[in-house]
Parts: structure tokens; C-alpha cells; sequence
């Protein structure tokens, strides 16, 4: 494992809005070590609504295609880390 | 790291040549305008409502234009981005039908409608409609014309909910009857120009537009920070070719930004209106369930008084396979599947969760029966039925944002 902690998250597949709203109850849950969450999508509009949600909840949004309509969507806490 | 830039795009592999999607998408517009061909050959109409569904879909899968996120979003998330895509298109629709309708029926005293403006009776079937429909849209995740799009775009539980859709058009078919009787024929059909005049009714249509768009802010202040749109990445361009191909990336690769989606499809539906009849279907895929139905041999009755009503009323069956609405239905599937394969969106997308597909086959026979009772979906009852200057597409609007809310208060129940 690399310096901070992290978790992964696969919601390919998943129908409007579950993917946004599993990655935020997932955002919710991460313990105060855990710096970023990997979210795994196919779902075009989370990029648009996945960051806005991640913002609110004090993260920040890196998006990456990795494929055929598929994107890695690398969410890091900012600073302290506490948003909301 | 410490960008603020939401986005970082990577850029498109291999800049220069065609990829593999865009040879798969120009293979999937010339398919689609050798049908245009054919089909021009056999009835113009059909060619015609060919290429307005190829427009529609390719427009609501490039614009990600999904009237179920619009309501529901607001309740959800706070935003307000796609309702307001939603707002423009019907402010533009609301310019040009009003236009198109002024020149059809100048003097507004006499007791007729323009004969196919989407003015449709109001009643309880208008409200009950809505709010089933509403609650169907958010719990299959897309309405009528969501479903169809997605369709396109590969995702599996979007042909669930189509198949939901079909059934409760045809549920409702089998009703239809009893509620033409009881309420749809003795209910008022309101158009605003008629008490109004053609600039009052628009003018006011258009303060109902500003007051939703001053609603919908009120809601995104309420629910805190509001994030801007990312900026679409700067790409260098050192030619007439390079700047070409930037523009063609924006059609055809990036996504649309939805307020410009929301304008074209409202520029779109007046088109159509101009040339016809203001965009819709429910009522021609109410006549493929009845249709389907009448093999096994449990068609539903011939519905009463659907010749006397414009809309997305079921098309009553005559024997005949193809109609010109066919061939709307077709295209706006083909064209947004088209467009999702040339921005390399297309994807057999397989819902996990079985839960997901009881949900879009519930959500979209909710979605049938109220788009059957209400004589239209998002689009018939409400897309076109404001720009049509009648008060019962503000009715059905209304009591979608009750049923959205109701069904986002669901969703949020079902992980």
C-alpha cells in the first residue's frame, strides 16, 4: 500500500442515480485516514454529478477513461478533510 | 493534484486518424440514411418522422437529456442544471408554437383549438397521471424518451423498463374506456389564448417559464454551494483541419452541454409542430402493446373517442405494421444509439443488482398506465402541451414534481 489509505468502488453497470448516490454513502463512511476513494464507472453522467457531490463532502475529482465508456473516477479528501 | 479542474480529460488516442467508433458510427449514420432513402420512397411521412427521431435521439443522448434527473435532481441533489436545459427548450418551444398556432388560428374567439396542438383535456386523469408517471420516471431511472435513449446507449435495464412502459400503456388501454366515460370526455380542454389572446397566453407562458427558473435557483441556494460547470479543456489547434476536427469532437464526442441540448430539441419540436404535429409517442407504442396483445388475442377495446383528441392518444389498430410514428420511435432509439457510438458511449451496460430490474419494470408500467391516462409521456403531456399554450401540460408538470418527489423519497430507500 502506498502512503494513505484508500478504497475502491465498482458501480459498472449500476442505472441513474445509483452510481452517485453509492459513492457518496461510500464517501460518508470513509474513516478520517482513508484519503481517497476509486470509483469505477460507466455511467457518463456521474462526471458531471459525482464531483459536485464530491466537492459538498470536502473531495476533490480526478477523472481518468480507462476504456471503452469506462472512467476511474479518483475522489481525494482535501486538507483536513472535513466539508459537508 | 491540487488542481481545481474537476475534469481531466485524457486526450483521444490517436488524434489524427479516425478511431474505431467513428468508423462504427459512420457505418451506423449510413444505415440510418439508406432507411431514410427506402422509407422516403414508400411514404414521405415515414422519411420525414424518421429523420425528426434520428434528430431527437441523437440531441437527448448527446445532451444526457434525461427529464426524470431534471425533477427528480431537484429534490435529490439540489440542482437544477438539466430542469433548467428543460425551462429553455420549453421557453423556445412556447416562442414557436405560439407562432405557428397564431398564423393557424388568428382570431381565438371561435370556439375551435388549432387541431393538432397538444391542448388536452383536464382532469383527475391529468393529475393521477402525472404523479404515477413522475413516481415511475425516478424509480426506473429515466422516462419514456430516457428509456429510449439508454436503450441506445446499451443499458440493459432500460429495455426492462420500455417492457414495463408497453404494459402499462397496455393496462391502461383496457381502462381507457371507463375513464373516457367518467372524466377524460366530460373534462375542459384549456387554451390560453382563447381568454387571453396569442401575446397574453404566450406572455404569461412565458412569466410561468421565469418563475419555475427563479424556483428551481431558490432550491439550488437552499441545498448550498452550487459548483459551476467544469470548462471544457482548451485543445491546441494549429490549423483549419485541427479546428475542424475540434468542432466535430463537441457534435459528436464530448457531451453537449444540456442547456444547448434543451434549446435544439425545443427548436426541434417547433419544426415538427410547423410541419405536423408537436413531438410525441406513448401513443404509438400504446398501439404495439395492443398489437402484441391482439396475437394472443386479448386485444384491448377500441378506445372511445381517441379520434376527437390530439396528443399521445393509443392509435386505435387498423392491420397496418408501419405507421409515420414507427418510424419516430425507430429513429430516436437509432439516433441515439448512433450518437452514443460515435462518442464511444455505447456499452452493454448489465445491472448487477436484481432489485434494478424490478424496479425499471415497476417504474415503467407506473410510466405507461399515467402516460396512458394523461395521453402522453414527458414529452406529449408536457414538452409539447406548454409550448401548446394549454393549461394541462402545466397541470401534468406540477404533479410530475409531486410524483418525482415521491419516487426520489423511494429510491433513496431501496440501496
Amino acid at each position: 500500500m502506498g502512503s494513505k489509505m484508500s478504497q475502491k468502488l465498482d458501480v459498472r453497470g449500476e442505472i441513474c442515480p445509483y452510481p452517485m448516490m453509492r459513492t457518496v454513502s461510500m464517501l460518508k463512511k470513509l474513516s478520517a485516514e482513508e484519503r481517497t476513494l476509486e470509483v469505477l464507472t460507466d455511467h457518463a453522467p456521474t462526471l458531471d454529478t459525482i464531483p459536485t457531490q464530491a466537492a459538498r463532502l470536502g473531495f476533490e475529482t480526478a477523472v481518468e477513461e480507462v476504456g471503452g465508456s469506462e472512467w476511474r473516477l479518483t475522489l481525494t479528501r482535501i486538507g483536513s478533510g472535513d466539508g459537508a | 493534484m491540487t488542481s481545481d479542474v474537476a475534469h481531466v480529460l485524457t486526450p483521444p488516442a490517436g488524434a489524427g486518424a479516425p478511431s474505431r467508433d467513428t468508423w462504427r458510427a459512420i457505418a451506423a449514420w449510413a444505415l440510418a440514411a439508406a432507411v431514410f432513402v427506402v422509407a422516403h420512397g414508400v411514404d414521405t411521412q415515414f422519411s420525414r418522422f424518421w429523420g425528426f427521431g434520428l434528430a431527437f435521439g441523437f440531441v437527448l443522448q448527446r445532451g444526457r437529456f434525461c427529464f426524470a434527473s431534471a425533477f427528480r435532481d431537484l429534490f435529490l441533489l439540489g440542482h437544477g442544471r438539466t430542469m433548467k436545459g428543460v425551462l429553455l427548450g420549453l421557453a423556445i418551444a412556447s416562442v414557436g408554437f405560439g407562432v405557428v398556432m397564431a398564423r393557424q388560428m388568428p382570431i381565438t374567439s371561435i370556439g375551435f383549438n388549432p387541431p393538432t396542438a397538444n391542448i388536452l383535456p383536464v382532469g383527475v386523469h391529468t393529475i393521477l397521471g402525472g404523479v404515477l408517471f413522475g413516481v415511475g420516471m425516478v424509480l426506473a431511472g429515466g422516462c419514456a424518451s430516457g428509456s429510449i435513449y439508454r436503450m441506445g446507449e446499451g443499458y440493459v435495464a432500460s429495455w426492462v423498463a420500455f417492457a414495463g412502459l408497453m404494459g402499462g400503456l397496455l393496462v391502461s388501454a383496457y381502462t381507457w374506456n371507463w375513464w373516457w366515460m367518467g372524466t377524460i370526455s366530460v373534462a375542459p380542454r384549456v387554451w390560453l389564448p382563447r381568454p387571453f389572446g396569442h401575446v397574453g397566453a404566450l406572455g404569461l407562458t412565458l412569466l410561468a417559464l421565469g418563475a419555475a427558473f427563479v424556483w428551481v435557483l431558490w432550491l439550488e441556494r437552499r441545498a448550498g454551494m452550487v459548483l459551476p460547470d467544469s470548462p471544457s479543456p482548451k485543445e491546441a489547434s494549429e490549423s483549419v483541419a485541427d479546428d475542424l476536427r475540434a468542432i466535430g469532437r463537441r457534435v459528436f464526442v464530448r457531451g453537449w452541454p444540456v442547456l444547448i441540448a434543451g434549446a435544439v430539441l425545443g427548436g426541434l419540436n417547433v419544426l415538427l409542430f410547423a410541419a405536423q404535429e408537436p413531438w410525441g409517442f406513448t401513443g404509438e407504442v400504446a398501439r404495439w402493446s395492443a398489437g402484441l396483445a391482439g396475437l394472443v388475442g386479448t386485444a384491448p377495446p377500441p378506445p372511445a373517442g381517441a379520434d376527437t383528441l390530439p396528443g399521445c392518444v393509443m392509435v386505435p389498430l387498423d392491420g397496418s405494421i408501419l405507421n409515420h410514428m414507427t418510424f419516430m420511435v425507430g429513429g430516436m432509439w437509432f439516433g441515439a444509439f448512433a450518437g452514443a457510438l460515435g462518442a464511444g458511449e455505447f456499452k452493454l451496460r448489465i445491472a448487477r443488482q436484481p432489485v434494478r430490474y424490478a424496479q425499471s419494470l415497476g417504474g415503467g408500467v407506473l410510466m405507461g398506465y399515467g402516460a396512458g391516462i394523461a395521453t402522453g409521456c414527458t414529452i406529449g403531456a408536457f414538452f409539447s402541451a406548454i409550448p401548446s399554450l394549454a393549461i394541462n401540460g402545466w397541470v401534468f408538470a406540477v404533479f410530475l414534481g409531486v410524483g418525482a418527489w415521491i419516487g426520489t423519497q423511494m429510491i433513496r430507500r431501496i440501496a
